[in-house]
């Protein structure tokens, strides 16, 4: 599949925006995701990013302070758009197949 | 046990969940697992599903009791601090009342047959990912259950949801969409809820509801809504692994899948309507309007994402998808008139939009407010000034496929209602759009059936032929209905926030 | 085995042929709002065209037996009162379905053609 580099789709995630760890989890994502853009609906984190979005667990244990691990992640999130390429013990990538 | 080393989530996940599985030895696979046949469905290898969560039964347990923890120290909190009377205005719950009646027996529902898919799919993945799904969804609707309880205590319409579910016209909508998926196959429920509704429409459903209780000072309403939707997001993976798998099982499937694409995304668009009744009138402090939520979550994120996404297997977006872009004008409007015409056979009020609200949509919607809709909110606000209420005084048709009255216009005429019918055997059956006359055309033995609430009440079915008997028989009480200015809600809201004293000598005095 | 589901045909009355549902056993059920369930009545609706504040087409039970003048002035007129600018005797340009319609006011429902759910419009 060619796609022009102008039509680059979107995937994203929503955040609960409730806990001090989802504002770190938030930062650790822009941390990691340099074209990733935030936005706030009432209650929600809003992030979205062309064509990838990694969250990635050293980013976020750094952060922290403490460990943490990538099941975590499912108290924060809300919604997510995109398919979910990665779950493992060290990143969750959400990427579209194809 | 030191040098133990802690398996991977991978191997956790293939330990606790493959590993468990065995083959039958007594019974055939088709004896075992009868149901994954006869909808010409067919699957060559089942440990092809991929779980991307990964979830074992013990991460499940850990975060799902984490998760409740979080959510009823919430509801504790708000409930001894007399939280309710924080709320932006007591009609803000109209919007609770109607998620209580419409959704949470869906909720149940789904619960139900999520356990039937967890017994009756072939591979353990599914079988397991389905397992957790029914488990939550019992979990959806005991938390919504206890959040709005504490409402119950002190405002109407919150009372007998479970019992008007099955009876109340306008619940025969959501309760008669669940009903058509869980009285289809396997595969076709888990495209129907599984990704229809849980991938396409499910932001629309949830996102927009908790925005609007967290706007609205809805604390409890916010955290249960986020917590349910944290679990959601599993449920989308199920939906989205279920039509890629289906798909790449065998291109026979592709049809088969496109026309339930086709069929499943107009019957929850249809019931997504009320929501966005809900979304652009009931919230006294409005988050976002129906047309930009739709132009967001299903516009953006799905036919721009997704579709283009599924093209690479041939599937194309929704039949009749073009009629929902067209309808993003005057959806919510034409929705929440027909809620304020019968709202004296509803378990909520309704009332004219203030100044403030008529002046945000027509900012929100510049090309259709003013023009086709603020006049009829005029008239009924003259006809209240007149010392009257403007309501719809009989019984409306209904289409037989969504069960909504019909009130959809023509696609490009907003001012001429839709027509649809078609004839089968012998019998008239009329529909409000196109979408619902193409899926009725499609099976018209399973539509034929429908319980439809107007046709019951002149069968005599539904407590006697008076509105206050069938008011009766749907469990609806004096201050559930009708109009909210001047209602038990509106009067006791005034009487509890003491710089506005109640008017009418009604209200319960202590 | 898998088969497309291309929707139903029409047959050359108009009516349409049902391709059977897929399921585990037969399905045959009648239809929940056929004729016979309301005895020697019928559902009739009735639309008021171009009017803003009906939001759909009223739906009435009528005596087949019924006669146009009992019928509209019973059971149209006190409905299309809920919009206090109706005006009684007003009502005009009627439609059967699609087709022009001057009824007699003696005339009974049945006589006039007007059938089981027929859809009646009017303007006033």
């Amino acid at each position: 599949m060619t796609s022009e580099a102008t039509d680059v789709r979107k995937v994203g995630v929503d955040l609960q925006e409730a806990t001090e760890d989802t504002r770190r989890v938030v930062e650790a994502i822009e941390r990691d995701n340099e074209d990733a853009t935030v936005s706030y609906l009432p209650g929600l984190v809003k992030i979205q990013a062309p064509g990838r979005l990694v969250v990635r667990r050293q980013t976020v244990e750094d952060l922290l302070g403490r460990p943490w691990e990538t099941h975590e992640f499912q108290l924060a999130i809300v919604s997510y758009y995109g398919h979910i390429a990665e779950w493992d013990d060290d990143e969750i990538v959400i990427k579209w197949d194809h | 046990m030191a040098n133990t080393k802690k398996l991977s989530m991978k191997q956790r996940y293939s330990a606790l969940t493959r590993d468990l599985d065995w083959e039958s030895s007594y019974v055939s696979e088709e004896e075992l697992f009868p149901h994954t046949k006869f909808e010409g469905i067919k699957i060559h290898d089942w440990a092809k599903w991929e779980d991307p969560f990964r979830l074992t039964i013990d991460a499940y347990c850990k975060y799902q009791a984490e998760k409740d923890k979080r959510l009823y120290a919430v509801l504790d909190g708000f409930a001894q601090s007399q939280g309710h009377l924080t709320l932006s205005d007591a009609r803000y719950l109209n919007a609770m009342k109607l998620f209580l009646q419409g959704v949470t027996p869906l909720e149940y529902q789904a619960h139900r047959h999520f356990g039937y898919l967890a017994r009756h799919l072939n591979g353990p993945g599914p079988r397991f990912a389905a397992l957790c799904q029914s488990i939550d969804e019992l979990r959806h609707t005991q938390t919504e259950i206890h959040t709005l309880s504490n409402y119950n205590k002190y405002y109407g319409g919150l009372h007998s949801w479970s019992k008007m579910h099955d009876r109340v016209w306008y619940l025969s909508v959501p309760k008669s969409f669940f009903d058509d998926a869980i009285s289809a196959g396997p595969f076709e429920f888990l495209i129907a809820i599984g990704f229809s509704f849980e991938y396409l429409l499910t932001n629309l459903l949830f996102v927009p509801f908790m925005s609007g209780a967290s706007f609205n000072g809805d604390l409890p309403s916010m955290t249960f809504g986020f917590s349910a939707q944290s679990d959601e997001s599993r449920h989308m993976t199920l939906g989205l692994e279920a039509i890629k798998f289906l798909l790449e099982q065998d291109e026979g499937n592709v049809p088969i899948v496109q026309g339930w694409i086709d069929k499943w995304f107009w019957r929850g668009y249809r019931v997504t309507a009320l929501v966005a009744g809900m979304l652009d009138y009931m919230l006294p402090r409005k988050v976002m309007s129906w047309k930009e939520a739709f132009e967001l979550y299903f516009e953006e994120q799905m036919l721009g994402g997704l579709f283009k996404d599924l093209e690479f297997y041939g599937i194309t977006p929704p039949r009749h998808v073009e009629h929902a872009i067209a309808e993003k004008d005057l959806l919510s409007h034409q929705v929440y008139w027909t809620l304020y015409s019968f709202s004296f056979a509803a378990a909520f009020t309704t009332t004219v939009p203030e100044a403030g609200e008529r002046a945000w949509l027509a900012e929100q919607y510049p090309d259709t407010f003013n023009t086709f809709y603020k006049p009829r909110w005029d008239k009924a606000q003259a006809i209240i000034d007149g010392g009257g209420r403007f309501f719809f005084q009989g019984l409306p048709q209904l289409c037989q496929t969504c069960q909504i009255p019909m009130v959809f216009t023509e696609p490009g005429d907003p001012t001429t209602l839709c027509q649809r019918h078609s004839v089968y055997r012998g019998e008239r059956f009329d529909f409000c759009s196109d979408g619902c006359k193409w899926i009725f055309d499609r099976e018209p033995e399973k539509y034929v059936q429908a319980w439809m609430p107007v046709h019951q009440i002149y069968q005599g079915n539904c407590g006697g032929p008076s509105v206050p008997e069938v008011l009766a028989w749907y469990g609806i009480q004096d201050g559930d209905n009708g109009e909210y200015t001047g209602s038990l809600d509106h009067l006791d809201w005034r009487r509890w926030h003491a710089s506005e004293p109640a008017v009418a000598s009604t209200t319960k005095e202590s | 085995m898998a088969r497309e589901r291309a929707g139903s045909g029409l047959d050359n009355q108009g009516e349409l042929i049902a391709v059977a549902v897929q399921s585990i056993g037969t399905y045959e059920f009648p239809s929940r709002s056929r004729q016979e369930l309301y005895g020697d009545d019928q559902l009739v609706h009735v639309l008021w065209r171009n009017n803003e504040m009906f939001c759909a087409a009223a739906c009435f039970r009528a005596p087949r037996a019924m006669t146009w003048a009992e019928f509209t002035a019973g059971m149209v007129e006190p409905w299309a009162a809920s919009d206090p600018s109706f005006v009684p005797g007003s009502t005009q340009a009627w439609i059967l379905d699609d087709d022009p319609f001057s009824p007699q006011p003696g005339m009974s429902l049945a006589s006039l053609g007007v059938g089981h759910k027929s859809l009646l419009t009017f303007e006033a």
